[in-house]
């Protein structure tokens, strides 16, 4: 058949933002690239979706801030109809009647904050100056190829002596962060700078988010500064919206692609990587076509890309034992509300500027961690942590007038059930558990639901190929980050199999909307193809 | 000048003992003020009961570090160290049990009678262990570099350390840099599936710690303890005469090299001016002056009770205010009429010799954790027990025992109610649950002494109730204890010096803080 003819010099499994912006780069240094993808829809978990008609759900991943500011230049986004709008501030409600709502406005933050305590509303400023330090410091490492800590090549040593020169020249107030950073529980870091349990527990939040960690386990605070990331670029790269929801974003990377000559199939699933003789050389579809490429980079997890997706006995058994190893335990749901009117909350009634940002279930420190205890044993959070957005009143288009979405990010639902239990069966449970949890602060809302979508961790395999439902292709845990992400020796985006790449947020710097592993991994591929050529 | 000393040591601990000793063998005239009636601090035998004699606190050593072993010659100064074949006993409440011996055969031997693939797997990680943590154990012997200016030794130092770390090859390269901010949890079912064995394996990521075994970083608990002993489960290694014996070989010789030991006295006050310590006042208004003032006393007692913080900079007092050491440990000593008859064992009392531990699963051990984040003493606690009479008759009447137990979680702080309130309630638990094992055991109960996290704090000087002075977590590690910069036994008042366990290495019965501690104060000294 003719299809069995086609060769191209790369072949990206996945139009994931990642994969998208991996086959963009590519395309642009002027290769014949081709993106295969499963679903009928580009954009992986960064998609929007009509699930109910007339209204547009950013289905999984729902706001963005990580997206690498050099890959919008690059690849001139905003002329592709990227438009971000800006998501402004947190709100919490707090069972007592009172709540916690932080804005972009410094001065109402700043009384807000008093209005709870007067020191942490000093200690904020300070705080807000010291993880600038921190993103600053951090920046220029997410942006360069781990190093082999275990050669003595001097490129590689290069990179470290950076590292530790640049750590050297931080003042030592900076240094003294950044260890506890890299090192502590996000509570342990923040009792550190506040007394209000209600800010903690907020802030603390986006330490647990994507992992299976609890806000006193140490390492969160590192997942803490992994999200600040987005919010100090000033106030356009702050947390936002996408025009259109989230998979604007994936159709404006894959307009981008495109635009530079790149191919993009999507329901397109793949059976097997070509394998000859070490050589990665092609894909056979599930339909049995065979597609040659020079070289085949997955925007896929590991566990996709090495067991599922390949012969067994090609890879090195000491390697697919680290692969084994390599931890996803996805903690995360999604539940997507299309809503009749606002929610009402007790603590702050009405519509108001509250509901435009994000509203956070997360009234106290203890609350988040006893929602990390039941997932330790198996159970979802009998009260989880919400993190709540509201797009439809920042960017009306994406529901029919006077109807709104509510998209909702819940913490804990572990991937892995106790014994007895399955997600098929708990998938209603679920769902109602989260809307029980937003009843008992906006109780509105049971009367508004037009329609529901619930998301397990299962489901987010199933549908989306995220093994075990993890959101970042893998927990941000620090044995698995830097030259440890996704396996010891093989952090530099190439693998055991020559031509055979990966380049998805299960390789450094990690998930999130970053695009930042897809551009390094582009960059690679194009330096040793330099070799080869 | 009056009661003029060259090098006063505040607290006659095991470090403070070590630090003494070096510091007059260099030919200085160290004076140790001990506030209790004996030297040893956490290191102590006493009579808790007339003719039951047991380590008070501590009932097993580090093992102390074989260099100090030597120098002190501890056993010419009558210390006689036993180590049973028995490492560890492990109980499940199915009625299993799991033995592990000091004899790696034998241990495979026992492993495979739940798992074969687990016994072969038991060798693989004691040889990886052993590999990583001997690297662990050359940085524990070394002082933390300078961060802001290494000095040359400093960079000697990592030198030397970079040259250990690369000749593990790349495999265990990664593992030392994998394993350390790993859950304790996760490293052991990488390598076992019974579970019995992976928690009593764990508990040794987790023991004294604020930690539960599926917190990150108690894998470097396990890395750091078993850089001091190399068996995977720690081996059972008791001094003949209980922990006091040790302390008291170490006083021995410390005196013997020339330090002068006063016991019974309180040093209220570390008298401070212009920057520089000049020597301490004592709770009867006496005054002792001295050029340096060594402190086995931890961090926080030493720089923010002895030292008035007005002479410290506020931000360095915010930071040691943050240092984390909120104990976790309260101990159980009982005596005993008899042996108690640990069904399990079908009268085999042999497998008693070495450490008990209860805690059966990962999950019964983070359990007991999770009460304690909560500020509730566990109900089902992790149990580490010793009944050294058995290797030991001598510390209890002919036919009769002692049981020395640490019972984890027990939070310094209790919601909502006290300590003092506690008490019985915390002594009846661990009771309750041995009993679950040993039937026979309240029967055999003669008198009971529970030392809460309070008493700790009270009796023994040890602020929160922390037994390792400051938990063991990454950020409070090598050139982060007590605080990062800070590592290297001085202090920003000058002359005045820590050695206690809240310097780094840091880790239970070793010696490794005050020896540390001596060869650098000594450095110190000789540029003045």
């Amino acid at each position: 058949m003719a299809a069995a003819k086609q060769k191209y010099d790369v072949l990206v499994i996945g139009g994931g933002h990642n994969g998208l912006v991996n086959a963009a780069y590519l395309a642009r240094a002027g290769k014949k690239v081709l993106v295969l993808e499963r679903r009928h829809v580009l954009g992986g978990a960064a998609c929007t979706e009509e699930v109910f008609p007339g209204f547009h759900f950013s289905v999984c991943s729902y706001v963005v801030s990580l997206l690498r500011p050099e890959i919008i230049r690059d690849l001139d986004l905003p002329r592709h109809g990227l438009e971000i709008l800006p998501l402004d501030g947190t709100f919490t409600p707090m069972p007592d009647g009172n709540y916690l709502w932080r804005v972009n406005d410094h001065g109402k933050t700043h009384r807000e904050i008093a209005r709870h305590s007067k020191l942490d509303a000093e200690a904020y400023d300070e705080f807000g100056k010291a993880m600038q330090a921190m993103c600053r410091f951090v920046k220029p490492i997410l942006g360069m190829v781990p190093p082999d800590p275990t050669t003595l090549s001097p490129r590689e040593l290069m990179k470290l002596l950076f590292i530790g020169r640049r750590f050297q020249g931080l003042p030592s107030e900076d240094k003294y962060n950044q260890v506890q950073l890299m090192t502590m529980s996000a509570i342990d870091f923040l009792d550190q700078w506040f007394e209000t349990d209600v800010l903690k527990a907020t802030m603390s939040a986006s330490g647990i988010i994507g992992t299976f960690l609890g806000v006193r386990s140490p390492g969160s605070a590192y997942v803490l500064l992994h999200h600040y990331m987005g919010e100090i670029d000033g106030a356009f790269r702050s947390w936002g919206f996408a025009r259109g929801g989230t998979g604007a974003i994936s159709n404006a990377i894959a307009a981008a692609a495109r635009e530079a000559g790149a191919e993009i199939r999507t329901q397109t699933p793949i059976g097997k990587i070509l394998v000859k003789s070490g050589k990665a050389r092609g894909v056979v579809l599930v339909n049995g076509d065979e597609i040659q490429a020079e070289v085949v980079s997955s925007s896929v997890d590991p566990r996709q890309t090495f067991v599922n997706l390949m012969e067994a006995g090609l890879l090195p058994s000491e390697f697919l034992e680290e692969v084994r190893r390599y931890k996803f335990r996805g903690s995360s749901g999604k539940v997507n509300l299309a809503l009749d009117a606002l929610p009402n909350f007790k603590c702050l009634p009405g519509p108001g500027a509250h509901l435009r940002g994000a509203i956070s279930v997360s009234p106290s420190v203890e609350y988040m961690e006893r929602a990390y205890d039941d997932a330790k044993y198996g159970n979802f959070s009998r009260r989880p942590y919400v993190d709540m957005v509201i797009p439809t009143l920042t960017d009306p288009s994406v529901a029919p007038p006077g109807k709104h979405i509510l998209s909702c990010f819940v913490q804990y639902a572990p991937y892995k059930l106790r014994p007895g239990l399955n997600w098929d069966d708990q998938r209603e449970a679920f769902g109602n558990n989260v809307i029980d949890t937003i009843a008992e602060y906006a109780p509105n809302i049971r009367d508004i639901i037009l329609h529901k979508q619930v998301l397990t961790p299962l489901d987010l395999e199933r549908e989306w190929g995220l093994s075990e439902g993890n959101i970042f292709q893998g927990e941000l845990s620090l044995e698995q980050l830097f030259f440890l992400r996704p396996v010891p020796g093989y952090a530099q985006f190439r693998t055991p199999i020559r031509n055979l790449y990966l380049c998805g947020s299960a390789t450094h710097p990690g998930g999130g909307i970053m695009g930042a592993p897809g551009r390094l991994a582009a960059l690679e591929i194009l330096k040793d193809r330099k070799g080869a050529a | 000048m009056p009661g003029a000393r060259d090098v006063v040591v505040i607290g006659a601990g095991h470090n403070g003992l070590v630090a003494a000793f070096y510091l007059a063998q260099a030919g200085y005239k160290p004076l140790v003020l001990e506030r209790r009636p004996q030297a040893g601090g956490a290191a102590i035998t006493e009579e808790f009961h007339p003719g039951f004699r047991s380590s008070i606190l501590a009932h097993a050593a580090g093992p102390i570090r074989a260099d100090v072993v030597r120098d002190m010659q501890l056993e010419r100064h009558g210390l006689k160290l036993i180590t049973p074949d028995v490492a560890v006993v492990s109980f499940s409440p199915d009625g299993r049990v799991l033995t592990l011996y000091q004899d790696l055969k034998k241990s495979t031997e026992e492993i495979a009678r739940f798992s074969p693939k687990d016994a072969t797997r038991y060798a693989e990680f004691r040889q990886s262990l052993a590999k990583v943590s001997q690297v662990i154990g050359k940085a524990l012997t070394l002082i933390p570099p300078s961060i802001d200016q290494p000095s040359k030794r400093d960079l000697w130092d990592m030198l030397q350390t970079g040259r250990a770390i690369r000749r593990l090859g790349k495999k265990d390269m990664y593992r030392l840099l994998r394993w350390g901010p790993m859950a304790v949890a996760d490293l052991v079912s990488e390598y076992f599936d019974t579970e019995l064995l992976r928690a009593t394996l764990a508990s040794r990521g987790i023991f004294g710690t604020f930690l539960g075994p599926w917190s990150a970083g108690s894998s470097l608990v396990l890395l750091i303890r078993a850089a001091a002993d190399r068996h995977p489960a720690g081996a059972a290694c008791f001094a003949e005469g209980g922990m006091g014996a040790i302390t008291e070989a170490m006083a021995a010789a410390a005196q013997q090299a020339g330090a002068e030991i006063r016991t019974g006295v309180d040093v209220i006050e570390i008298s401070v001016g212009n920057g520089a310590a000049h020597g301490v006042v004592l709770s009867n208004g006496e005054q002792i002056h001295a050029k340096a003032i060594v402190s086995n006393a931890d961090p926080k007692r030493t720089l923010l009770k002895l030292v008035d913080p007005i002479h410290l900079a506020p931000n360095f007092v915010a930071k040691l205010e943050h240092y984390r050491m909120p104990g976790t440990v309260a101990k159980v000593n009982l005596a005993l009429s008899g042996l108690p008859d640990f069904v399990a064992l079908h009268g085999n009392t042999e497998a008693l010799q070495g450490r008990i531990h209860i805690g059966p699963e990962i999950d019964y051990l983070e359990r007991a954790f999770d009460e304690a984040k909560y500020g509730n003493f566990s109900r089902e606690p992790y149990l580490e027990i010793a009944i050294p009479s058995l290797t030991d008759p001598s510390l209890a009447p002919p036919g009769k025992h002692v049981m020395s137990i640490y019972m984890q979680y027990a939070p310094y702080k209790l919601r909502d109610s006290d300590w003092e309130t506690q008490r019985v309630a915390l002594g009846d638990t661990v009771v309750r649950i041995l009993a679950q094992y040993a039937p026979n055991l309240p029967q055999l109960i003669l008198h009971h002494q529970i030392i809460t996290p309070q008493d700790l704090e009270d009796v023994y000087g040890l602020t929160g109730g922390h037994i390792f002075h400051g938990e063991l977590a990454l950020d409070q590690f090598f050139t982060m204890r007590p605080l990062l910069d800070w590592a290297r036994y001085s202090t920003p008042i000058a002359n005045l010096f820590l050695c206690g366990s809240g310097t780094h290495p840091g880790t239970g019965l070793t010696g490794g803080s005050g020896a540390n501690a001596a060869n650098q104060i000594l450095q110190q000294l000789k540029k003045k």
